[in-house]
């Protein structure tokens, strides 16, 4: 008997995949086996029921007792110096402070691992006598570490652990009595799945309380609560046959005792991500392991799997071997090195692992937040970051590029629903009653969305010239959408944009004119040709290219080392950018590219929902608003740095412009890069510290920098 | 296509170089070619190493190499190092059709600086006919490296860094392009290697920036000094 145990956080990824592969193969070994799928939070259990039976049948098992769950808000004393945008939220630092002292153990649960770090740096700093009782927990802290953290909450030893989904999972942590969690909570199932982490027993209350960090998200608070007390659980869908696990798994399989590829055909399609896989992908994946790619594009010096003189397919090289155990798996993260403390014979003690962009933009001296310590950057080499303990205040806290997770259609919609009311003057929680000041602000200056108009805000800055629009369906849609108009106007004129999305909407900003009235037609909207047009779209930008970073990984195109590998390895990577676009110039059919494009459709534009969305766009009133101001809504979307662009505009006039902007910059005032007013609005979230007094109430001269 | 600026002209340490939208540096008086981190057979190392990579980016740059060889009148070619990318690189089909090549420029005189990649990939194969020399290589006002060193008495041309500059314009626009860094007594070429990356350069480093795209250079109006004694 098999127990597959939190089915619904494997199901939808390329993990599950593997899994399904996993199962197959077993199958093979034991057709009798009996396999259980467990699972607390799942929308669609039908279809999670197939994925992991396929192709046999099953029985669906609910239990009867509905399990209690309280959700809650910790809601700031008053919203007036409540910021709009931002992500740290260290404002509501102290409620939390006072919410973790009043129960035995809590988990402060984060959206992304610098949030954490910094969360758990501001907590010590309120109440240094917790040092020892409060414990940091993500993913990618030293497994030791993490066995640390995990064995002190079983036994009830930590007074509270600041973590990310990387605790979403996994043991039972009995005594864990709060859960908070910092920001969006994203999802309803993912709501319920933290809230689950306290009160872990049958019969007991799950409880979390949720900590918004700026106003919308009390919105969101207030939603959450309405959307789980009527159990709008998200669906989750199995990934359909991922070329790249495939390739992986084919590798492996050689690895492991060779394999016949008629036998393995057979079994791969008992997987139901593989179900309807057809020879010709089948051959495709066969010459791809063997000759890198169709016979016709054969490259002869490589081999990673051959059949032997029996016809069993094997890894030849001992290298290729253990370059594939390296890799497999199909977590993507990009280039990281371990932190490890600088001892003499590079003895010290490891502490995780980071990025390696983040390190490169330290010098040796520098320092910044790991594992909930301040270290200090001694030296890198052999793709070892070495440190040391430092003191001191001013610390850089890493990034790591982990993916952001889009709120899910059924929250949002129970925000819009939220907003609907309270454009018809309906304040009906203590959430709603907190943000209404702001809310009329919005309402004033603009409108609010509803479920039944598409708000859009047009403004001229000195930026430029801005479009805002709110259609409240995720990150993923926003972008997906935000492309696709922007195609379709740049169809019409040479245009070049710069995108900002947010889950709530997005913005469209031009340096040159462009005349928002015009072209905001329901054509725009039209569904007439919507895949070509988000082909297209997608063709003239970047995203196919960045999606591509995970599928070279796992499919082997691109290694990233071996631990502790010296410095010359590197001459051997390169970039999974260079990687695409090598193909896209010397083997365009190249399936990889194919499925490279698909995923990008399906999961970062998530094509889909992006359909759904453009036909309930259709059914809406457009309500658009010339707005003087930035409005709170537009403005999260004015300050958000990462950016994408389309243009349909000569790269020759794009530089042009460009220069000539520098040449006048460089003019009285020398070079400034990025001089703008919307730079000063971004450090809203920081706010400048006022240079420290001394006790006579003079300032402080800094003190010189040390030469270099 | 007409292009306004192929090249661009430019007075350096007493001499005139041209500095070509291919990505390439030439030196009229000395009838010279001067190419910077071209990386034969980095595609085949890859597939050496089991990662396919697909066939073409060698023919890609002898191609592009020709053109230029046509359209300028060239004495010498000099390779600023980084001629052949890995041991790997020494592919049969590779070192072939690299021969090939060589043997319809006969009259070519070509040198190759020692880069780093060099040193573990080994001196081209002796029939290539092309003169090794370890850095520096002084001609004239230049010292002619691979890696950015400054020199005491002449001005350092190199590669190695691959440059790149990021463009900001109004309406959050960027654009990343190659560009030449010319400083007072160091200059940097782009790679000229089309499976090559490339690196971003700071602007406050008090380089001359010249980017180049869409088949042109684009000169950049020199910034005032921000860090003075940076400057190479």
């Amino acid at each position: 008997m098999l127990v597959v145990d939190e089915w619904h956080e494997l199901l939808g990824n390329k993990r599950g995949v593997q899994l399904q592969l996993a199962l197959a193969r077993l199958r093979q070994w034991m057709p009798e086996l009996i396999v259980w799928g467990l699972s607390a939070t799942l929308g669609n259990q039908a279809h999670a029921l197939e994925v992991l039976l396929h192709p046999g049948r099953g029985k669906l098992v609910q239990g009867r007792v509905d399990k209690d769950l309280r959700v809650d808000t910790l809601l700031p004393p008053s919203i007036e110096r409540f910021p709009w945008a931002g992500h740290l939220g260290l404002r509501m630092l102290p409620q939390v402070v006072e919410q973790i002292d009043s129960s035995a153990t809590t988990l402060v649960f984060t959206n992304t691992r610098s949030q954490s770090e910094i969360w758990y740096q501001a907590i010590l700093g309120a109440r240094p006598d917790w040092a020892g009782l409060i414990a940091l927990h993500h993913g990618s802290l030293a497994r030791e570490v993490r066995d640390w953290v995990e064995l002190g909450l079983k036994q009830g030893a930590l007074k509270a652990v600041v973590c990310t989904s990387s605790l979403d999972l996994g043991v039972d942590f009995l005594p864990v009595e709060r859960v908070l969690q910092i920001g969006s909570p994203k999802g309803v199932a993912r709501l319920m799945q933290r809230a689950g982490r306290s009160g872990h027993a049958p019969g007991r209350t799950s409880r979390v309380t949720l900590v918004p960090t700026h106003s919308v998200e009390v919105v969101e608070a207030a939603a959450a609560q309405i959307a789980i007390a009527e159990r709008r659980i998200e669906a989750r869908s199995a990934p359909q046959r991922p070329l790249d696990v495939l390739v992986q798994h084919l590798v492996s399989m050689a690895l492991g005792g060779g394999f016949r590829p008629e036998e393995l055909f057979d079994e791969v399609r008992q997987a139901w991500s593989y179900r309807d896989l057809t020879d010709d992908h089948w051959q495709w994946a066969l010459a791809f392991v063997r000759h890198g790619g169709h016979s016709l594009t054969a490259y002869p010096d490589y081999q990673r799997v051959e059949p032997d003189d029996t016809g069993l397919w094997k890894v030849p090289s001992r290298r290729v071997a253990l370059r594939h155990r390296m890799s497999i798996g199909t977590i993507v993260s990009d280039a990281s090195l371990t932190v490890k403390f600088w001892a003499k014979g590079g003895s010290g003690r490891s502490l995780g692992t980071i990025e390696e962009g983040f390190i490169a933009r330290l010098r040796p001296g520098d320092n910044f937040l790991f594992g909930g310590r301040l270290l200090e950057l001694v030296r890198v080499e052999n793709m070892t970051a070495y440190v040391s303990r430092a003191t001191g205040k001013k610390a850089a806290v890493p990034r790591w590029n982990g993916g952001r997770m889009p709120l899910s259609s059924e929250l949002a919609d129970a925000v819009v629903e939220q907003l609907g009311a309270a454009s018809r003057g309906r304040f009906e929680s203590d959430e709603m009653r907190l943000v209404e000041p702001l809310l009329r602000v919005q309402m004033d200056w603009s409108a609010l969305p509803t479920e039944t108009t598409l708000l859009a805000e047009v403004m001229k800055s000195r930026e430029g010239w801005h479009l805002f629009l709110y259609p409240f369906a995720g990150r993923h849609v926003h972008l997906g959408l935000a492309s696709l108009l922007a195609w379709r106007m740049g169809q019409q004129q040479p245009l070049t944009f710069s995108i900002a999305v947010n889950d709530y909407g997005f913005e469209l900003l031009s340096a040159t004119e462009v005349d928002w009235l015009k072209w905001l037609t329901p054509e725009l909207f039209s569904q007439n040709n919507l895949l070509q047009d988000v082909l297209a779209s997608l063709n003239a930008g970047e995203l196919a290219r960045r999606r591509f970073r995970e599928i070279a990984r796992i499919a082997g195109l691109v290694f990233s080392g071996y631990p502790g590998a010296q410095k010359s390895a590197r001459q051997l990577q390169a970039s999974s950018g260079l990687f695409f676009d090598v193909f896209r110039q010397y083997d365009p059919a190249n399936l990889l590219l194919t499925q490279a494009e698909e995923e990008v459709l399906r999961q970062e534009l998530e094509v889909e929902r992006l359909e759904q969305t453009m036909s309930r766009l259709q059914g809406r009133q457009l309500d658009i608003h010339q707005v003087k101001r930035t409005t709170p809504l537009a403005f999260p979307l004015m300050v958000e740095r990462f950016r994408e662009s389309m243009s349909s505009e000569k790269l020759a006039d794009r530089i042009r412009r460009m220069v000539a902007e520098l040449d006048k910059a460089a003019g009285p005032g020398g070079y400034q890069p990025e001089a703008n007013a919307s730079i000063m609005v971004e450090r809203e979230t920081a706010p400048k510290r006022k240079p420290r007094q001394t006790k006579d109430g003079t300032p402080r001269l800094r003190k010189p920098k040390r030469a270099p | 296509m007409s292009r306004m600026n192929p090249y661009q002209p430019i007075e350096l340490a007493g001499s005139t170089l041209w500095l070509l939208a291919e990505k390439a540096v030439y030196w009229p008086e000395q009838q010279a070619l001067l190419i910077a981190d071209i990386h034969f057979g980095k595609a085949a190392a890859y597939r050496r190493l089991g990662q396919p990579v697909p066939h073409g980016t060698t023919d890609t740059n002898l191609r592009q190499l020709d053109d230029l060889l046509a359209r300028y009148a060239c004495r010498q070619l000099i390779f600023l190092g980084d001629f052949l990318h890995a041991p790997e690189s020494r592919a049969p089909s590779t070192l072939a059709r690299l021969a090939e090549w060589r043997a319809q420029h006969a009259q070519l005189e070509v040198t190759l600086v020692r880069g780093n990649h060099d040193r573990r990939a080994g001196d081209p194969p002796r029939e290539l006919d092309i003169s090794v020399v370890s850095e520096p290589l002084l001609l004239g006002p230049y010292a002619l490296q691979h890696e950015p060193d400054p020199h005491p008495t002449h001005h350092v041309l190199a590669g190695h860094v691959h440059p790149a500059f990021q463009l900001h314009g109004r309406g959050r626009q960027r654009l990343r392009l190659p560009c030449f860094c010319i400083g007072a007594r160091l200059s940097l070429l782009p790679a000229f290697g089309n499976f090559t990356g490339t690196m971003t350069v700071a602007a406050e480093d008090n380089w001359q920036i010249y980017v180049i795209g869409d088949g042109e250079v684009w000169p950049l109006r020199r910034p005032a000094p921000v860090r003075p004694g940076i400057c190479p």
